[in-house]
Protein backbone atom coordinates (compact mmCIF):
# COMPACT_ATOMS: atom_id res chain seq x y z
CA UNK A 1 0.00 0.00 0.00
CA UNK A 2 1.10 3.63 -0.63
CA UNK A 3 0.36 7.43 -0.42
CA UNK A 4 -0.04 7.37 -4.12
CA UNK A 5 -3.85 7.54 -4.27
CA UNK A 6 -4.06 9.79 -0.89
CA UNK A 7 -6.02 12.91 -1.68
CA UNK A 8 -7.21 15.48 0.68
CA UNK A 9 -7.88 14.73 3.85
CA UNK A 10 -11.04 16.64 5.63
CA UNK A 11 -10.84 18.71 9.14
CA UNK A 12 -14.14 17.56 10.35
CA UNK A 13 -16.34 18.15 13.84
CA UNK A 14 -18.17 15.20 13.92
CA UNK A 15 -18.89 12.46 16.84
CA UNK A 16 -17.48 9.32 17.43
CA UNK A 17 -20.17 7.32 16.49
CA UNK A 18 -20.22 9.24 13.34
CA UNK A 19 -16.69 9.06 12.73
CA UNK A 20 -17.17 5.38 13.14
CA UNK A 21 -20.10 5.15 10.56
CA UNK A 22 -18.03 7.23 7.88
CA UNK A 23 -15.24 4.70 8.20
CA UNK A 24 -17.52 2.36 7.32
CA UNK A 25 -19.08 4.34 4.75
CA UNK A 26 -15.46 4.53 3.67
CA UNK A 27 -14.55 0.77 3.94
CA UNK A 28 -17.84 -0.54 1.82
CA UNK A 29 -18.32 -3.68 3.71
CA UNK A 30 -20.11 -6.38 1.51
CA UNK A 31 -22.56 -6.81 4.43
CA UNK A 32 -23.78 -5.18 7.79
CA UNK A 33 -25.78 -6.71 9.95
CA UNK A 34 -26.42 -4.87 13.21
CA UNK A 35 -29.50 -3.98 15.96
CA UNK A 36 -28.92 -0.46 17.31
CA UNK A 37 -28.51 -0.13 20.76
CA UNK A 38 -27.60 3.23 23.08
CA UNK A 39 -25.00 4.69 22.70
CA UNK A 40 -24.01 3.10 19.23
CA UNK A 41 -27.37 3.78 17.74
CA UNK A 42 -25.89 6.96 15.59
CA UNK A 43 -22.87 4.32 13.99
CA UNK A 44 -26.28 1.94 12.71
CA UNK A 45 -28.41 5.02 11.57
CA UNK A 46 -25.25 6.76 10.16
CA UNK A 47 -24.79 3.80 8.07
CA UNK A 48 -28.44 2.94 6.71
CA UNK A 49 -28.33 6.26 5.45
CA UNK A 50 -25.60 5.51 3.44
CA UNK A 51 -26.90 2.45 2.15
CA UNK A 52 -30.46 4.23 1.34
CA UNK A 53 -28.52 6.97 0.02
CA UNK A 54 -26.71 4.49 -2.08
CA UNK A 55 -23.78 5.23 -0.95
CA UNK A 56 -22.52 2.09 -0.08
CA UNK A 57 -22.99 -0.94 -2.01
CA UNK A 58 -23.56 -2.98 1.84
CA UNK A 59 -26.04 -5.83 1.78
CA UNK A 60 -27.63 -3.97 5.45
CA UNK A 61 -29.32 -7.22 7.42
CA UNK A 62 -32.06 -5.44 9.58
CA UNK A 63 -32.05 -8.31 12.37
CA UNK A 64 -34.38 -8.76 15.06
CA UNK A 65 -31.58 -9.29 17.85
CA UNK A 66 -28.08 -8.91 18.36
CA UNK A 67 -27.61 -12.78 18.90
CA UNK A 68 -29.33 -13.17 14.85
CA UNK A 69 -27.14 -9.76 14.25
CA UNK A 70 -23.65 -11.48 14.76
CA UNK A 71 -25.14 -14.88 13.75
CA UNK A 72 -25.67 -13.13 10.09
CA UNK A 73 -22.35 -11.49 10.54
CA UNK A 74 -20.55 -15.04 11.09
CA UNK A 75 -22.60 -16.45 7.94
CA UNK A 76 -21.72 -13.80 5.77
CA UNK A 77 -18.13 -13.90 6.80
CA UNK A 78 -17.94 -17.37 5.68
CA UNK A 79 -19.83 -16.73 2.32
CA UNK A 80 -16.67 -14.68 2.00
CA UNK A 81 -17.79 -11.17 2.55
CA UNK A 82 -15.79 -8.38 4.65
CA UNK A 83 -18.64 -7.76 7.45
CA UNK A 84 -19.07 -5.08 9.99
CA UNK A 85 -21.73 -4.44 12.60
CA UNK A 86 -21.91 -2.41 15.86
CA UNK A 87 -23.03 -2.74 19.33
CA UNK A 88 -22.79 -1.67 22.82
CA UNK A 89 -23.59 -3.42 26.62
CA UNK A 90 -26.15 -5.57 26.82
CA UNK A 91 -26.40 -6.12 22.77
CA UNK A 92 -23.07 -7.07 23.01
CA UNK A 93 -23.81 -9.10 26.03
CA UNK A 94 -26.76 -10.75 23.75
CA UNK A 95 -24.11 -11.89 21.06
CA UNK A 96 -21.71 -13.58 23.82
CA UNK A 97 -22.39 -17.02 22.81
CA UNK A 98 -21.44 -16.14 18.96
CA UNK A 99 -19.01 -13.81 19.99
CA UNK A 100 -16.82 -16.92 20.74
CA UNK A 101 -18.05 -18.34 17.84
CA UNK A 102 -17.05 -15.76 15.49
CA UNK A 103 -13.36 -15.96 16.62
CA UNK A 104 -13.22 -20.01 16.90
CA UNK A 105 -14.46 -19.99 13.15
CA UNK A 106 -11.60 -17.65 12.40
CA UNK A 107 -14.10 -15.01 10.57
CA UNK A 108 -12.86 -11.30 10.98
CA UNK A 109 -16.13 -9.89 11.60
CA UNK A 110 -15.25 -5.68 12.50
CA UNK A 111 -17.31 -4.55 15.26
CA UNK A 112 -17.42 -0.86 16.48
CA UNK A 113 -18.23 -1.33 20.54
CA UNK A 114 -19.55 1.52 22.27
CA UNK A 115 -18.43 0.65 25.57
CA UNK A 116 -21.56 1.20 28.15
CA UNK A 117 -22.31 -0.18 31.16
CA UNK A 118 -23.78 -3.65 31.30
CA UNK A 119 -27.40 -4.02 32.96
CA UNK A 120 -28.23 -4.33 36.93
CA UNK A 121 -29.33 -1.31 37.86
CA UNK A 122 -30.09 -0.21 33.95
CA UNK A 123 -27.82 2.43 33.29
CA UNK A 124 -26.87 3.67 29.80
CA UNK A 125 -23.61 4.92 30.69
CA UNK A 126 -19.55 4.48 30.10
CA UNK A 127 -17.76 1.79 31.53
CA UNK A 128 -15.90 -1.20 30.24
CA UNK A 129 -17.60 -4.09 31.74
CA UNK A 130 -19.13 -5.07 27.99
CA UNK A 131 -15.74 -5.33 26.24
CA UNK A 132 -14.04 -6.56 29.96
CA UNK A 133 -16.46 -9.38 30.01
CA UNK A 134 -15.96 -10.20 26.55
CA UNK A 135 -11.69 -10.33 26.60
CA UNK A 136 -11.37 -14.03 26.70
CA UNK A 137 -13.61 -14.73 23.50
CA UNK A 138 -11.12 -14.54 20.93
CA UNK A 139 -11.52 -11.35 19.82
CA UNK A 140 -9.25 -8.50 18.99
CA UNK A 141 -9.32 -5.71 21.04
CA UNK A 142 -8.40 -2.25 20.15
CA UNK A 143 -8.96 1.17 22.31
CA UNK A 144 -9.67 4.80 21.16
CA UNK A 145 -9.07 8.00 23.66
CA UNK A 146 -10.50 10.37 21.06
CA UNK A 147 -12.63 10.42 17.59
CA UNK A 148 -9.93 10.63 16.05
CA UNK A 149 -8.36 7.19 17.41
CA UNK A 150 -11.70 5.26 16.75
CA UNK A 151 -11.87 6.15 13.29
CA UNK A 152 -8.30 5.44 12.73
CA UNK A 153 -8.35 2.05 14.42
CA UNK A 154 -11.65 1.64 12.40
CA UNK A 155 -9.30 1.58 9.41
CA UNK A 156 -6.38 -0.37 10.28
CA UNK A 157 -9.48 -3.02 11.51
CA UNK A 158 -9.71 -4.84 8.24
CA UNK A 159 -5.72 -5.33 7.25
CA UNK A 160 -5.29 -6.78 10.38
CA UNK A 161 -8.03 -8.80 11.17
CA UNK A 162 -8.02 -10.33 7.74
CA UNK A 163 -4.19 -10.78 7.71
CA UNK A 164 -3.66 -14.54 6.28
CA UNK A 165 -1.54 -15.53 10.18
CA UNK A 166 -4.10 -13.71 12.43
CA UNK A 167 -7.65 -14.02 10.65
CA UNK A 168 -9.63 -13.25 13.80
CA UNK A 169 -12.41 -10.67 14.38
CA UNK A 170 -12.02 -7.27 15.86
CA UNK A 171 -13.25 -4.85 18.12
CA UNK A 172 -12.67 -1.39 17.99
CA UNK A 173 -13.87 0.49 21.13
CA UNK A 174 -14.43 3.72 22.15
CA UNK A 175 -16.21 5.51 25.56
CA UNK A 176 -19.96 5.68 25.15
CA UNK A 177 -21.25 9.69 25.24
CA UNK A 178 -18.01 10.64 26.16
CA UNK A 179 -16.37 10.29 22.60
CA UNK A 180 -19.39 8.26 20.93
CA UNK A 181 -22.18 11.66 21.32
CA UNK A 182 -19.16 14.70 21.43
CA UNK A 183 -18.46 16.39 18.91
CA UNK A 184 -14.38 17.06 18.44
CA UNK A 185 -12.70 18.19 15.13
CA UNK A 186 -10.82 15.58 13.60
CA UNK A 187 -9.00 14.53 10.28
CA UNK A 188 -11.28 12.58 8.15
CA UNK A 189 -9.13 10.82 5.34
CA UNK A 190 -10.12 10.89 1.58
CA UNK A 191 -12.78 8.21 0.80
CA UNK A 192 -9.88 6.79 -2.20
CA UNK A 193 -6.92 6.74 0.07
CA UNK A 194 -8.74 4.73 3.10
CA UNK A 195 -10.13 2.53 0.36
CA UNK A 196 -6.51 1.83 -1.06
CA UNK A 197 -4.81 1.37 1.83
CA UNK A 198 -7.79 -0.88 3.48
CA UNK A 199 -6.83 -3.12 -0.10
CA UNK A 200 -9.54 -6.37 -0.91
CA UNK A 201 -11.27 -8.61 0.63
CA UNK A 202 -9.56 -12.44 -0.10
CA UNK A 203 -11.81 -14.60 1.08
CA UNK A 204 -10.97 -17.87 2.58
CA UNK A 205 -12.61 -21.17 1.89
CA UNK A 206 -16.11 -19.49 0.78
CA UNK A 207 -19.22 -21.71 1.38
CA UNK A 208 -20.58 -20.18 -1.84
CA UNK A 209 -17.64 -21.88 -3.95
CA UNK A 210 -19.42 -24.32 -5.41
CA UNK A 211 -16.57 -25.42 -7.02
CA UNK A 212 -14.77 -26.13 -3.68
CA UNK A 213 -17.53 -27.56 -1.35
CA UNK A 214 -16.69 -27.23 2.14
CA UNK A 215 -18.02 -27.71 5.60
CA UNK A 216 -17.62 -25.05 8.36
CA UNK A 217 -18.51 -25.32 12.11
CA UNK A 218 -18.52 -28.79 12.37
CA UNK A 219 -17.74 -31.05 15.54
CA UNK A 220 -14.56 -31.26 17.44
CA UNK A 221 -14.51 -33.71 20.01
CA UNK A 222 -11.49 -34.53 22.45
CA UNK A 223 -8.72 -35.86 19.36
CA UNK A 224 -9.38 -31.87 17.65
CA UNK A 225 -10.74 -29.26 19.74
CA UNK A 226 -7.43 -28.21 21.58
CA UNK A 227 -5.43 -28.29 18.48
CA UNK A 228 -7.98 -25.70 16.96
CA UNK A 229 -8.07 -23.56 20.04
CA UNK A 230 -4.05 -23.51 19.88
CA UNK A 231 -4.23 -22.24 16.57
CA UNK A 232 -6.74 -19.80 17.46
CA UNK A 233 -4.06 -18.48 20.14
CA UNK A 234 -1.11 -18.44 17.56
CA UNK A 235 -3.38 -15.90 15.38
CA UNK A 236 -3.81 -13.79 18.90
CA UNK A 237 -0.04 -14.12 19.46
CA UNK A 238 0.80 -12.99 15.50
CA UNK A 239 -1.77 -10.02 15.88
CA UNK A 240 1.05 -8.37 17.84
CA UNK A 241 3.28 -8.27 14.89
CA UNK A 242 0.56 -7.42 12.39
CA UNK A 243 -1.38 -5.00 14.30
CA UNK A 244 2.22 -2.77 14.26
CA UNK A 245 2.81 -3.26 11.12
CA UNK A 246 -0.45 -2.16 9.81
CA UNK A 247 -0.01 0.59 12.66
CA UNK A 248 3.30 1.70 10.57
CA UNK A 249 1.88 1.48 7.27
CA UNK A 250 -1.19 3.69 8.16
CA UNK A 251 1.94 6.18 9.66
CA UNK A 252 3.72 6.29 6.27
CA UNK A 253 0.35 6.60 4.40
CA UNK A 254 -1.52 9.25 6.77
CA UNK A 255 1.20 11.03 9.07
CA UNK A 256 -0.41 9.49 12.41
CA UNK A 257 1.53 6.83 14.88
CA UNK A 258 0.10 3.79 16.88
CA UNK A 259 1.88 1.70 18.46
CA UNK A 260 0.65 -1.22 20.82
CA UNK A 261 0.27 0.94 23.18
CA UNK A 262 1.29 5.34 23.83
CA UNK A 263 3.59 6.15 26.40
CA UNK A 264 3.05 9.50 27.56
CA UNK A 265 5.74 11.68 29.26
CA UNK A 266 7.15 7.40 30.68
CA UNK A 267 11.06 7.66 30.15
CA UNK A 268 11.93 9.68 33.59
CA UNK A 269 8.37 9.07 35.07
CA UNK A 270 8.61 7.62 38.84
CA UNK A 271 4.47 7.69 39.46
CA UNK A 272 2.73 5.89 36.31
CA UNK A 273 -0.63 5.71 35.90
CA UNK A 274 -2.18 2.90 33.19
CA UNK A 275 -5.43 3.69 31.64
CA UNK A 276 -7.26 2.93 28.86
CA UNK A 277 -9.88 5.04 26.62
CA UNK A 278 -10.80 8.73 27.19
CA UNK A 279 -10.00 9.17 30.42
CA UNK A 280 -6.29 9.19 28.87
CA UNK A 281 -6.63 12.70 27.97
CA UNK A 282 -7.71 13.90 31.29
CA UNK A 283 -4.96 12.46 32.75
CA UNK A 284 -2.64 13.92 30.34
CA UNK A 285 -3.95 17.34 31.19
CA UNK A 286 -2.82 16.44 35.10
CA UNK A 287 0.45 15.05 33.72
CA UNK A 288 1.11 18.44 32.04
CA UNK A 289 -0.03 20.90 35.42
CA UNK A 290 2.39 18.28 37.56
CA UNK A 291 5.35 18.24 36.02
CA UNK A 292 5.85 22.17 35.45
CA UNK A 293 6.19 21.39 39.31
CA UNK A 294 8.51 19.00 38.47
CA UNK A 295 6.95 15.55 39.93
CA UNK A 296 7.78 12.84 37.88
CA UNK A 297 4.51 11.56 36.22
CA UNK A 298 3.79 10.00 33.25
CA UNK A 299 0.63 7.59 31.49
CA UNK A 300 0.86 4.50 29.81
CA UNK A 301 -2.61 4.26 27.63
CA UNK A 302 -3.57 0.72 26.33
CA UNK A 303 -4.45 0.47 22.42
CA UNK A 304 -4.04 -3.29 22.40
CA UNK A 305 -6.10 -5.22 25.24
CA UNK A 306 -6.38 -8.32 23.08
CA UNK A 307 -3.86 -9.30 22.37
CA UNK A 308 -2.06 -7.97 25.58
CA UNK A 309 1.58 -7.02 24.86
CA UNK A 310 3.28 -8.45 27.91
CA UNK A 311 6.63 -8.11 27.47
CA UNK A 312 6.54 -4.22 25.60
CA UNK A 313 4.55 -3.36 28.49
CA UNK A 314 6.58 -4.80 31.06
CA UNK A 315 10.06 -3.24 29.23
CA UNK A 316 7.77 0.15 29.38
CA UNK A 317 7.18 0.10 32.96
CA UNK A 318 10.97 -0.72 34.37
CA UNK A 319 11.72 2.83 35.42
CA UNK A 320 8.30 3.52 37.43
CA UNK A 321 8.78 2.90 41.04
CA UNK A 322 4.93 3.03 41.54
CA UNK A 323 2.23 2.13 39.09
CA UNK A 324 -1.46 2.98 39.65
CA UNK A 325 -3.79 1.28 37.06
CA UNK A 326 -7.47 2.83 36.98
CA UNK A 327 -9.90 -0.05 35.83
CA UNK A 328 -13.29 1.31 34.28
CA UNK A 329 -15.10 -1.90 35.00
CA UNK A 330 -15.18 -4.45 38.18
CA UNK A 331 -14.44 -7.98 38.45
CA UNK A 332 -16.27 -8.59 41.78
CA UNK A 333 -14.27 -10.34 44.68
CA UNK A 334 -10.87 -9.64 42.37
CA UNK A 335 -8.70 -6.86 41.15
CA UNK A 336 -9.90 -5.04 37.63
CA UNK A 337 -8.80 -6.56 34.46
CA UNK A 338 -6.86 -4.65 33.73
CA UNK A 339 -4.60 -4.32 36.46
CA UNK A 340 -4.16 -8.08 36.73
CA UNK A 341 -2.28 -7.63 33.24
CA UNK A 342 0.19 -4.99 33.93
CA UNK A 343 0.83 -6.92 37.16
CA UNK A 344 1.92 -10.08 34.88
CA UNK A 345 3.33 -7.75 32.64
CA UNK A 346 5.63 -5.96 35.49
CA UNK A 347 6.36 -9.25 37.30
CA UNK A 348 7.26 -11.19 34.01
CA UNK A 349 8.96 -8.16 32.01
CA UNK A 350 10.21 -5.12 34.10
CA UNK A 351 13.88 -4.86 35.43
CA UNK A 352 12.69 -3.83 38.61
CA UNK A 353 9.95 -4.29 41.21
CA UNK A 354 7.84 -1.01 41.31
CA UNK A 355 4.67 -0.36 43.97
CA UNK A 356 1.50 -1.28 42.14
CA UNK A 357 -1.40 0.02 42.90
CA UNK A 358 -5.12 -0.60 41.39
CA UNK A 359 -8.08 1.12 41.40
CA UNK A 360 -11.75 1.26 40.63
CA UNK A 361 -13.57 4.41 38.22
CA UNK A 362 -16.08 6.02 36.27
CA UNK A 363 -18.80 2.89 36.25
CA UNK A 364 -22.12 3.81 34.99
CA UNK A 365 -20.55 7.08 34.00
CA UNK A 366 -19.57 8.16 36.98
CA UNK A 367 -16.94 11.25 36.06
CA UNK A 368 -13.45 10.99 36.92
CA UNK A 369 -12.50 14.74 37.19
CA UNK A 370 -8.96 16.47 36.71
CA UNK A 371 -9.05 17.20 40.88
CA UNK A 372 -10.04 13.01 41.09
CA UNK A 373 -6.45 12.59 39.05
CA UNK A 374 -4.23 14.47 40.90
CA UNK A 375 -5.95 13.19 43.93
CA UNK A 376 -5.00 9.58 42.81
CA UNK A 377 -1.05 10.80 41.45
CA UNK A 378 -0.69 12.46 45.59
CA UNK A 379 -1.76 9.59 47.12
CA UNK A 380 0.18 7.25 44.93
CA UNK A 381 3.47 9.71 45.68
CA UNK A 382 2.55 9.17 49.29
CA UNK A 383 2.30 5.32 48.85
CA UNK A 384 5.70 5.56 47.07
CA UNK A 385 7.05 7.39 49.90
CA UNK A 386 6.32 4.94 52.04
CA UNK A 387 7.45 2.12 50.11
CA UNK A 388 4.09 0.80 50.49
CA UNK A 389 0.77 0.61 49.18
CA UNK A 390 -0.96 -0.47 52.21
CA UNK A 391 -4.62 0.04 52.55
CA UNK A 392 -4.46 2.31 49.66
CA UNK A 393 -4.93 -1.10 47.20
CA UNK A 394 -8.74 -0.99 45.54
CA UNK A 395 -10.08 2.01 46.02
CA UNK A 396 -13.17 2.83 44.24
CA UNK A 397 -12.67 6.41 43.30
CA UNK A 398 -15.45 9.12 43.72
CA UNK A 399 -17.66 7.01 45.57
CA UNK A 400 -19.96 8.36 48.21
CA UNK A 401 -18.82 6.55 51.63
CA UNK A 402 -15.70 6.00 50.58
CA UNK A 403 -12.87 7.82 51.50
CA UNK A 404 -10.77 8.77 48.37
CA UNK B 1 -8.05 -43.97 11.87
CA UNK B 2 -5.87 -42.29 9.80
CA UNK B 3 -2.85 -40.17 11.88
CA UNK B 4 -4.22 -37.08 13.94
CA UNK B 5 -2.45 -33.66 12.65
CA UNK B 6 -0.79 -31.36 14.38
CA UNK B 7 -2.40 -27.41 15.22
CA UNK B 8 0.26 -26.12 12.73
CA UNK B 9 -1.56 -28.46 9.75
CA UNK B 10 -4.98 -27.53 10.56
CA UNK B 11 -6.54 -25.09 8.21
CA UNK B 12 -8.20 -22.36 10.05
CA UNK B 13 -11.29 -22.42 12.20
CA UNK B 14 -11.62 -26.05 11.88
CA UNK B 15 -13.17 -26.06 7.97
CA UNK B 16 -13.32 -29.36 6.57
CA UNK B 17 -12.11 -28.66 3.07
CA UNK B 18 -13.03 -32.36 1.49
CA UNK B 19 -16.24 -33.19 0.88
CA UNK B 20 -17.87 -36.63 1.95
CA UNK B 21 -14.97 -36.99 4.27
CA UNK B 22 -17.35 -37.78 7.50
CA UNK B 23 -17.48 -41.57 6.09
CA UNK B 24 -13.60 -41.32 7.20
CA UNK B 25 -14.79 -40.70 10.93
CA UNK B 26 -14.86 -43.89 12.99
CA UNK B 27 -18.16 -43.69 15.03
CA UNK B 28 -18.18 -47.15 15.24
CA UNK B 29 -16.31 -46.73 18.04
CA UNK B 30 -19.12 -45.39 20.12
CA UNK B 31 -21.43 -48.26 20.21
CA UNK B 32 -22.10 -49.84 23.07
CA UNK B 33 -25.27 -52.55 21.43
CA UNK B 34 -25.00 -54.15 17.73
CA UNK B 35 -27.50 -55.25 15.32
CA UNK B 36 -26.77 -58.38 13.61
CA UNK B 37 -28.50 -59.69 10.63
CA UNK B 38 -30.11 -63.25 10.44
CA UNK B 39 -30.67 -63.02 6.61
CA UNK B 40 -32.64 -66.20 6.82
CA UNK B 41 -35.77 -64.07 7.75
CA UNK B 42 -34.96 -61.22 6.11
CA UNK B 43 -37.41 -59.91 3.74
CA UNK B 44 -35.08 -57.42 1.86
CA UNK B 45 -37.67 -54.95 2.20
CA UNK B 46 -34.45 -52.04 3.06
CA UNK B 47 -36.88 -50.47 5.76
CA UNK B 48 -33.19 -50.16 7.64
CA UNK B 49 -30.75 -49.08 4.71
CA UNK B 50 -34.19 -46.02 4.53
CA UNK B 51 -34.09 -45.43 8.67
CA UNK B 52 -30.23 -45.57 9.56
CA UNK B 53 -29.00 -42.70 10.03
CA UNK B 54 -25.41 -43.32 9.68
CA UNK B 55 -25.62 -45.21 6.26
CA UNK B 56 -24.26 -48.09 7.90
CA UNK B 57 -26.87 -50.99 5.60
CA UNK B 58 -24.92 -52.54 3.24
CA UNK B 59 -26.80 -53.51 0.33
CA UNK B 60 -25.76 -55.98 -2.47
CA UNK B 61 -27.28 -56.57 -5.97
CA UNK B 62 -29.26 -59.53 -5.77
CA UNK B 63 -32.06 -61.52 -7.94
CA UNK B 64 -35.76 -61.41 -7.10
CA UNK B 65 -37.71 -64.61 -7.58
CA UNK B 66 -39.44 -63.17 -10.78
CA UNK B 67 -35.94 -62.68 -11.87
CA UNK B 68 -35.54 -58.69 -11.79
CA UNK B 69 -32.19 -57.53 -10.54
CA UNK B 70 -32.75 -55.58 -7.54
CA UNK B 71 -30.99 -54.53 -3.98
CA UNK B 72 -30.76 -56.94 -0.94
CA UNK B 73 -29.28 -56.11 2.54
CA UNK B 74 -26.29 -57.47 2.74
CA UNK B 75 -24.24 -56.99 6.11
CA UNK B 76 -23.83 -54.16 8.42
CA UNK B 77 -20.97 -51.96 8.44
CA UNK B 78 -19.72 -51.64 11.83
CA UNK B 79 -17.32 -48.89 11.33
CA UNK B 80 -19.87 -46.38 11.00
CA UNK B 81 -22.73 -48.24 12.89
CA UNK B 82 -23.13 -46.13 16.08
CA UNK B 83 -26.05 -49.27 17.54
CA UNK B 84 -28.58 -46.66 17.97
CA UNK B 85 -31.02 -49.07 17.44
CA UNK B 86 -33.57 -47.41 15.04
CA UNK B 87 -33.05 -50.52 12.49
CA UNK B 88 -33.56 -53.01 15.31
CA UNK B 89 -37.09 -51.34 15.82
CA UNK B 90 -38.17 -50.32 12.34
CA UNK B 91 -37.80 -53.87 10.71
CA UNK B 92 -41.53 -55.59 9.83
CA UNK B 93 -40.11 -59.03 10.99
CA UNK B 94 -38.84 -57.90 13.96
CA UNK B 95 -42.09 -55.97 14.65
CA UNK B 96 -44.56 -59.14 14.07
CA UNK B 97 -42.55 -60.57 16.84
CA UNK B 98 -41.99 -64.31 15.62
CA UNK B 99 -38.75 -64.63 14.59
CA UNK B 100 -36.07 -61.83 14.33
CA UNK B 101 -34.10 -60.23 10.82
CA UNK B 102 -32.29 -57.75 13.09
CA UNK B 103 -31.22 -58.50 16.08
CA UNK B 104 -29.80 -56.96 18.61
CA UNK B 105 -26.47 -58.18 21.19
CA UNK B 106 -24.30 -56.12 23.57
CA UNK B 107 -21.19 -55.38 21.70
CA UNK B 108 -17.76 -56.97 23.07
CA UNK B 109 -15.66 -53.84 24.03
Amino acid sequence: MSNLTAGKPKIVPITGAGACAQAMRQINPDVVAAFPITPSTQIVEDFSAFVANGQVDTEFVTVESEHSAMSACIGASAAGGRVMTATSSAGMAYMWELLYVAASMRQPVLMSLVNRALTGPINIHCDHSDSMGARDAGWIQLYSETNQEAYDNLVMAARIAEHPDVRLPLMVCQDGFIISHSIQTMQLEDDKAVKAFVGPHLPYHSILDTAKPVTWGALDLQDYYIEHKRGQEQGMRNALRVIQEVSDDFAKTFGRQYNLFEDYRLDDAEIVLVAINSVAGEIKEVIDELRTKGEKVGLLKIRSFRPFPYEQIGQALSNAKIITVLDRSASFGAHGPLFTEISTAVYNYASNRPLLMGHTFGLGGRELTLRHIEHVISESRICLDKGEVGNRQGMWLNVRGDKS
Amino acid sequence: MSTLKTWQELPHGGVILEAGSAAKYETGSWRTWKPITHREHCIHCLACWEYCPEDAIVLEDGQDPSGGTRKFVKEVNYFHCKGCGLCVRECPVNKEGKVQALGFVRDEV
